[in-house]
């Protein structure tokens, strides 16, 4: 039958399949035409992105260009462009450098018990305000743990500090009550951590949970009712409804955190840290600014930030990739 | 006796009371049909059965028992919902397993169950889908899996196939039938569409404004309506009702007086309205018939038939002919014929249907 309505060669119908393209060029618009026809209908839409791209090609791309001094002998007076080249040079003294391999190792710790501990916490948070009947107890408990997001992170240091302080700290406070010594919890390295962990949880875990309270509240309320006449239990609808429900949220929200594992909050370290800390407290940024702005090795200072940066790439573009792989959930 | 009585069932907002003491006996087996315009409480009346709401007064019985502070798991039924409500991250083995499996009953058990429910309901090569890759009418079965899989007393349906596509719709209509006869479940149904109603129940709820208006048999309420509302809210198109006044020989509707026996008594002069079914009148003169002259509007060919929208007095009607396989020769009719046995009388004020000789 498909032979059959082969046209032979030479025939008058091979002749006529000239006219579909005719027809096709006549009655379709260039892709030139419909581009400007689409901005002159959605120019508004244009308006409104032209200040995130402008931010973004002046903070972020622009800057992009001065990257290149991670392989140069950078000086400030001969200028990004006239610096001499010297390849890997910045690299090979990093990685010989003890105190970038110990804040590497501590950026990644104070990012694996961030993500570890951090990462749940607002979701265990949207989970209970989610069980919370009362609606003005609700309302009152979310605005009692959103608060600390809007605090500056100095008061935040300074009220961490104030905690943890030996002689007025209400944590060394209750230490006394049981009849123990103080402990000087910001100078001794083994506690930087769990504090640094546990401010970054009480700050954010509140605001945080802004978006998993908005997954959640997209789930389909029939979907309770009907495992409600099925018999489910509020803990049972919690693990098999409303979790695997806001599943991709938590799957796109882990990738963007797993996007931004080498950025440990910079300004929170260097307000808590301390000469004594360095040990579990130096990370990757700290020791960026101490080389680039306190040392002025600018150059050794980028190549420090671009290998944070590659590291981040790496490890977001995996991380997409499994969860598109496992779950047909990514960011792209 | 897995019947469901509902004596005085209230329920209320707050102040507001949007279901004001409904009493219903649904025997055994019995298919009962809850219709009426959104917002007329039938959901609302639905979801008390299941638990879903707390009934504020009266009692409701499911198969003998008092059942207003028992947990809708324990009550025995299982609802089918408007929107399916199945787990989109389950497949549809799991999905009809979910509520087994709550209960907490054996592995080897559930997968039987599960098999034999998909072999009933033709799902079984769709057992490993999930939700999303199954069209509008498997997911339905789905859902109507998942309630059978449980072997309830009571089944539940809140309109369940609103969002089906017209033709899905008629297909599934015919399937819940048929599974409400191999299956012998009592079911009360839902619905805002008469034909649903019409064509599934052994007996029709016609509900309005949180009240039940009238309770029978689909031909009970069709013949026999009990007030202006159940006559304009079952047939398609709804009975035509035209303000009228009773004379000593029938009614006059403006100028036109047809004739019929038996209502007037010494009545004449009460209003009335006049109901006329639009299949019930015909293009001939035929005995006891009396003569409507209508101005023609508008003739909607359906195949088979044609509904004819005129102008009778001052009211719009609409009327069924046969069109014989053409219409060309409906588009002159001046004037339709309507038996006197068939005319429906209301009370002007109440709407309450009249008796013959009443």
């Amino acid at each position: 039958m498909v032979q059959g309505n082969t046209p032979a060669p030479g025939s008058a119908i091979e002749s006529v399949e000239d006219t579909p393209d005719t027809l096709h060029d006549t009655f379709t618009d260039s892709r030139g035409s419909r581009l400007y026809d689409h901005f002159k209908r959605e120019w508004q839409i244009y308006v409104m992105l032209l200040p995130t791209i402008v931010w973004f090609l002046v903070f972020l791309y622009k800057p992009m260009y001065g990257l290149q001094i991670a392989f140069k002998d950078y000086s400030i007076f001969r200028g990004v462009a006239n610096s001499p080249w010297i390849g890997l040079e910045h690299f090979e003294t990093l990685f010989s450098n003890d105190q970038f391999i110990r804040a590497v190792t501590n950026t990644i710790k104070i990012s694996a018990l961030n993500l570890l501990f951090g990462f749940p916490a607002p979701i265990i948070l949207a989970l209970m305000f989610n069980e919370i009947l009362h609606a003005t107890y609700k309302k009152t408990a979310q605005t009692i743990v959103y608060l600390p997001h809007f605090i500056s992170s100095v008061i935040i240091a300074g009220i961490v500090i104030t905690a943890f302080s030996p002689t007025a700290g209400i944590v060394n406070t209750i230490i006394g009550w049981f009849g123990l010594d103080p402990v000087y919890f910001l100078t001794q390295p083994q506690w930087f951590r769990p504090i640094f962990v546990g401010t970054g949880i009480w700050q954010e875990a509140g605001f945080g949970s802004i978006v998993f309270l908005a997954a959640i509240a997209g789930v389909n309320p029939s979907l309770y009712e009907s495992a409600v006449v099925d018999g489910a239990n509020r803990w049972q609808m919690m693990w098999k409804i409303t979790i695997p429900s806001i599943l991709p949220t938590i799957l796109i929200m882990l990738i963007i955190r797993i996007g931004n594992i080498m950025e440990v909050s910079f300004e929170l370290v260097i307000l808590l840290y301390h000469p004594a800390t360095y040990e579990t407290a130096d990370v990757v940024n700290t020791w960026v600014y101490r080389q680039g702005l306190q040392s002025g090795q600018y150059d050794l200072a980028a190549a420090a930030g671009l290998f944070n940066a590659v590291v981040a790439f790496v490890l977001v573009m995996t991380a997409n990739t499994l969860s598109r792989r496992f779950s047909q959930t990514s960011l792209w | 006796m897995s019947g469901v009585n509902l004596s005085g069932i209230v329920k209320a907002y707050g102040a507001v009371e949007v279901v004001h003491g409904i009493n219903l006996d649904v025997a055994e087996k019995e298919f009962v049909v809850l219709v009426g315009p959104s917002g007329c409480g039938k959901s609302t009346t639905l979801r008390m059965i299941a638990g879903l709401e707390e009934i504020t007064a009266g009692n409701l019985m499911i198969d003998g028992r008092r059942m207003n502070r028992i947990a809708p798991k324990d009550r025995d039924v299982a609802m089918v919902f408007q929107n399916y409500a199945l787990y989109p991250h389950l497949n549809v083995a799991d999905n009809m397993a979910f509520g087994l499996r709550i209960r907490k009953m054996p592995k080897a058990e559930i997968a039987t169950t599960i098999a034999d429910v998909a072999e009933i309901l033709g799902l079984t090569n769709y057992l490993e889908r999930r939700p999303a890759d199954l069209s509008g009418g498997q997911r339905q079965r789905v859902a109507m899996g998942r309630a059978i899989v449980r072997h309830p007393k009571v089944f539940l349906f809140d309109e369940p196939l609103s969002n089906l596509d017209a033709k899905l719709r008629t297909q599934m209509r015919a399937e819940i039938k048929r599974l409400h006869n191999r299956l012998g479940v009592t079911s009360i149904y839902v619905t805002h569409d008469q034909v649903e109603a019409m064509t599934l129940a052994d007996r029709i709820v016609v509900m309005n404004d949180g009240a039940i208006e009238q309770v029978g048999t689909p031909m009970e309420l069709f013949n026999h309506p009990a007030n202006t509302f159940v006559a304009g809210f079952l047939g398609s198109p709804p009975m035509n009702q035209m303000k009228g006044v009773l004379t000593e020989h029938g009614a006059k509707i403006g100028d036109t007086e047809i004739k019929f026996d038996g209502f007037a008594n010494g009545q004449a002069g009460r209003d009335v309205i006049v109901g006329i079914r639009p299949e019930h009148v015909t293009l001939a003169a035929g005995e006891q018939t009396s003569a409507l002259p209508i101005e023609l509007d508008l003739v909607e060919p359906l195949g088979s038939e044609a509904l004819l929208h005129a102008r009778f007095g001052n009211d719009n009607v609409v009327f069924k002919a046969d069109t014989k396989g053409d219409i060309q020769h409906l588009s002159g009719v001046g004037e339709v014929y309507v038996p006197a046995p068939l005319i429906k009388l209301f009370d002007a004020e109440t709407g309450h249907a009249l008796n013959a000789k009443g």
